[in-house]
């Protein structure tokens, strides 16, 4: 274990060290770039990938993965649309919007659970089939005309930062506590490491996982609102390829993809590094081509030089 | 890093349980079949022009390129790896093909880009092998890495603009025909039927799923397990490229969003048609199947005709087909010896 | 934890290495000049209409000497990476956004806390809510364009009352500017009463589905005339199934796209128009509003506007005109080069 622990930490090394290199770079290319009040407002792009990042670092630390989150986003955010163009209340449509996103949560983790099928196969069928829900539910329209209050939620300021981000802090902090300090997180580590162990030790797996797998929903139904709210528009094709965008961002901050090991820490520095990558690469080059190019060499190149270094430090 | 996968009791390698998971694996190629005969039948029966001649060949044709990457596929995926890199290799590869045959660009003779195609999907099916064994990158990152690095290297050698002129002899490969049928089924025909043979028949289809199946058990018994799965990957590219050759011929232009979403296409036939996510058992056949009835759902849906507002619907059919197959294929073949556990080997 | 640090340093150097490469080819950060900055931002990167759209627009950069062109989209079309950009052009501080909005409820609170930075935002190709923008730069309405496409869909099955089954090839269900043509297209269709639309089908942006959707077509509706192929890959790849179903002539098909990727369809008879305009001089047109906005020569209530080698053109409320839809046919398609 002690070597394993070292390894995550030389990893969390690495990715700080990119991290610091990374707005060093920015601030001697673009020193308006590194701004606060530039960087407060850009944080904004990096919501969905964040909160979604936060459930998925905790099914990949217990061995599974949710690759419908995307399509869950913007079924939420059809659903609270159809809702408040019906007539209800912006904050009931809301609730209504973040009960169904719990909802298609739980439903992946009852197939995976108590049917036992790979969650990389059911979320792959469920990933076309919510997107499909939403698609069908709203005929592909946008539905727009959200009330000020609503919008504000989106875009608005509290405390001097964006009212997302704040939100964003604090989930992280409770998804950290979790993960870390309960007995729930312990017994996450516990099944993503050996299953099979964790059942005969007595452990609820079953219920943990559809408890985990409807937190994820909850959190792409929150993801799919704050969107609509920013761009006062819900629509069926919101959160599409968000999916890979998350994992990557998972992994990147040194989740084991096979389960057992992996930090909210490690999750949030990955979130950071993809995102002031992005907006460096767009902000300076203006070319869209090369944030693909220059995220996935980062994605491959941090395992890599993980492995080495790990396998040096032996 | 990796943690062995529990195969429960038994260990594999001993005949009885070889046998079974041979029949629990046809078990679940004959639901992928019965669920596409009934397709069919059905179709046909509410619309008898689906049945045409024509409109099979059609079929076969469209599936052609899903069966060839599939069947390669299957074999990443029966030993215990997964390649999702294939779409924007294949959009990488359609790139390529623009630019050493375009007489605007290189105007290469035919025979060699198309060796510079196969070559090239190799190669970099090789990388991805490379960085799967040599850097113990786990191979859904590798390639998770990979899918979007050759995106954003299609869209730069395109520039933002198509390539139109293809020589009619490079056409010839996506439209021709010979002995009666398209050149692309008698392709597709010759790489499933070998690659059938290979995974039956030769010893590196056993190696395959003995590293599948257990790889410490197959290290144990001397088999190279990073060799064998150099060679797989390799082969997944490479398949990919002669994909490349048939499909990409078949359209006029050539852009950069080709291939997008591909790579799930494939995964989806591959495990509609029964092969574990985790390695170790499945087949070629049931890949093929499923890609023949992934591929006719869609045609299904144009032919009953539901109406005006069912086209908004169509995307949320075709999901509850694949969660349905998928389902209804794990209940027919419990208790399977791999289910039990739904583990973490992604 | 030395490692580490070493690793960092040669991460550091790459990146240094990857800065001074890319130098070369893009432009770089503006100098504190008297230089306009211009972003010119297309519903995707990638497509050749909006590539030889920014070839005007990089001509007219030139010509105008003090205006710094950016031009950068999303290469998959997505409208929340569009309205990210305009975000963060919004945050450096530009002076013209001009953007074509590939959905323009997304993009529209964004152009509009644009504008509440001072920044001038325009439209082009595309129009959004007029509150989010000062100008547009028009070369069709969504009604024009809708409107087109049926006739010449109609001219070409041709008769006094042309008649038959049609059938219209989308990119996705959920692309705002299609669905707004097809509004517009199904408004139209109603002045010919013997055209029935049978099907609209999305293409999901892929121009293999889309030949294996009109090869589908086809078949299900033996009677089948027409086929709409309203975005740039659904296009060619419904001409390409005709064709292949030697049904070059008896279905027709018709739809937007350069001029030079469907050359060879117009010359074989499987496509009898190509409805387009001049996309060159709608980029060139772009910009020379933008700059003449920015520069205080352009303000809201004028009617005419100098544009460069393209003379005067007419401004109509808050629309710059630029010209009459072209409709390429056999007879005039080889004129045109992009």
């Amino acid at each position: 274990m002690t070597g394993r622990d070292r390894a995550a930490r030389v990893h969390f090394g690495v990715l700080a060290g990119l991290a610091l290199i990374l707005f060093g770079f920015a601030a001697w290319l673009e020193p308006s770039f590194i701004a606060p009040a530039t960087q407060r407002d850009l944080s904004l792009h990096a919501f969905e990938l964040a909160l979604l990042a936060l459930p998925m670092t905790c099914i990949i630390v217990s061995g599974g993965i949710d690759l419908s989150v995307g399509s869950i986003c913007a079924l939420a955010a059809v659903v609270m649309g159809l809702l408040h163009e019906a007539g209800a209340p912006i904050w009931a449509a809301c609730i209504a919007a973040i009960g169904a996103g719990a909802v298609t949560g739980a439903l992946n983790g009852a197939f995976i659970a108590a049917l036992r099928v790979h969650p990389l196969i059911v979320t792959l069928a469920t990933m076309a089939a919510f997107r499909g829900l939403a698609e069908g539910l709203s005929r592909a329209r946008p539905i727009s005309g959200f009330p000020p209050e609503f919008t504000r939620l989106g875009e608005g300021y509290s405390l001097g930062l964006p009212i997302p981000i704040l939100a964003l802090a604090i989930i992280s902090l409770a998804a950290g506590l979790a993960l870390s300090r309960t007995s729930w997180g312990c017994w996450m580590y516990a099944i993503g490491s050996n299953e099979r162990g964790a059942r005969y030790a007595g452990l609820p797996v079953d219920r943990i996982k559809i408890a985990l797998y409807a937190c994820s929903g909850t959190a792409a139904a929150l993801a799919g609102i704050v969107f609509a709210a920013r761009r006062n528009t819900a629509k069926a094709d919101i959160g599409s390829g968000l999916e890979l965008e998350v994992i990557t961002a998972v992994v990147l901050g040194g989740t084991s993809i096979f389960g057992g090991r992996g930090s909210i820490a490690g999750t949030l520095l990955g979130v950071l590094i993809i995102h002031e990558t992005r907006e460096l690469v767009s902000w300076h080059w203006h070319h869209d081509e090369l944030i693909l190019l220059v995220t996935g060499t980062i994605l491959v190149a941090s395992v890599l030089l993980n492995n080495l270094a790990s396998r040096r430090a032996d | 890093m990796r943690t062995p996968p529990a195969n429960g009791p038994d260990s594999p390698g001993i005949p009885p349980l070889a046998l079974r998971r041979m029949l629990a694996a046809s078990r679940r190629q004959f639901v992928t079949a019965a669920v596409l005969l009934f397709t069919l039948v059905a179709v046909s029966i509410a619309n008898p022009a689906f049945l045409s001649g024509q409109n099979l060949r059609d079929l076969l044709v469209q599936s052609a390129p899903v069966v060839i990457v599939g069947c390669g596929m299957t074999l990443v995926i029966l030993i215990g790896e997964i390649d999702i890199s294939v779409g924007s290799l294949l959009g990488l590869l359609a790139a390529l093909m623009g630019v050493l045959a375009s007489p605007q660009r290189l105007g290469l003779p035919i025979p060699l880009v198309i060796a510079g195609v196969l070559v090239a999907g190799a190669a970099i099916g090789l990388l991805n092998g490379l960085l799967v064994t040599r850097g113990r990158v786990p191979s859904i990152i590798a390639t998770l890495g990979m899918l979007t690095v050759l995106r954003g290297v299609t869209e730069l050698v395109m520039g933002g603009e198509w390539i139109t002129n293809l020589p009619p002899s490079l056409r010839w490969f996506g439209t021709g025909s010979s002995l009666g049928f398209p050149f692309s089924l008698w392709v597709a025909a010759a790489v499933a039927m070998a690659i059938f043979a290979l995974a039956r028949f030769a010893p590196l289809g056993i190696r395959i799923l003995a590293i599948g199946g257990n790889p410490d058990a197959a290290a144990i018994a001397r088999i190279s397990v990073p060799r064998t799965k150099l060679l797989v990957f390799a082969l997944v590219g490479l398949l990919t490229g002669v994909a490349a050759v048939i499909a990409v011929p078949q359209q006029s232009v050539i852009e950069s969003g080709i291939g997008a979403g591909f790579e799930l296409v494939v995964v989806t036939a591959v495990v509609v048609g029964g092969t574990s996510i985790r390695g170790g058992y499945g087949g070629v056949v049931g890949t093929i199947l499923a890609a023949l009835l992934l591929g006719s759902i869609r045609t299904t849906l144009v032919f009953l005709d539901l109406g005006e507002s069912a086209v908004y619907w169509e995307r949320a059919i075709q999901g509850a087909f694949i969660l349905v197959a998928v389902l209804a294929d794990h209940l027919a073949s419990r208790p399977g010896p791999d289910d039990s556990l739904a583990g973490a080997r992604a | 934890m030395k490692l580490a640090s070493r690793l960092a340093l040669a991460a550091a150097v790459a990146l240094a290495a990857c800065n001074l490469a890319l130098a070369q080819t893009s432009p770089a950060t503006p100098p504190p000049s008297k230089k306009t900055v211009i972003c010119l931002l297309p519903k995707k990167k990638g497509l050749p209409y909006f590539t030889t759209c920014a070839k005007g627009a990089e001509e007219a950069a030139r010509e105008l000497g003090n205006v710094e062109l950016i031009y950068d989209g999303p290469t998959d079309g997505s409208p929340e990476k569009a309205a990210s950009m305009v975000d963060r052009w919004t945050l450096r501080g530009v002076d013209v956004i001009a953007v074509s909005p590939n959905d323009p409820q997304v993009l529209g609170q964004a152009m509009k806390k644009a504008r509440e930075k001072g920044i001038h935002v325009i439209t082009w190709d595309a129009d959004a809510a007029p509150e989010a923008r000062e100008f547009m730069v028009n070369q069709a309405t969504a009604k024009d364009i809708g409107y087109a496409l049926v006739d010449a869909m109609a001219k070409d099955i041709g008769g006094e009352q042309p008649e038959g089954e049609v059938a219209i090839i989308t990119a996705t269900l959920t692309a705002a500017n299609q669905n707004e043509w097809m509004r517009f297209m199904n408004e139209r269709l109603a002045k010919y009463p013997k055209l029935s639309l049978v099907a609209t089908k999305p293409s999901n942006e892929d121009q293999r589905l889309a030949f294996q959707i009109a090869q589908d077509l086809m078949k299900a509706h033996p009677r089948l005339k027409g086929i709409f192929g309203i975005s740039s890959v659904a296009f060619p790849g419904a001409a390409e199934a005709v064709k292949q179903a030697g049904k070059s002539g008896s279905v027709l098909v018709t739809g937007l796209a350069t001029p030079n990727d469907m050359k060879s369809y117009v010359h074989d008879g499987t496509v009898k128009s190509v409805v387009l305009w001049n996309t060159i001089d709608l980029g060139y047109l772009t910009v020379q509003t933008g700059a003449a906005l920015a520069s205080g020569k352009l303000k809201p209530g004028q009617t005419t506007l100098d544009a460069g080698r393209l003379g005067t053109k007419q401004i109509e409320k808050d629309q710059v005109l630029l010209g009459d839809i072209l409709v390429f046919t056999k007879d005039n398609i080889d004129k045109f080069d992009f």
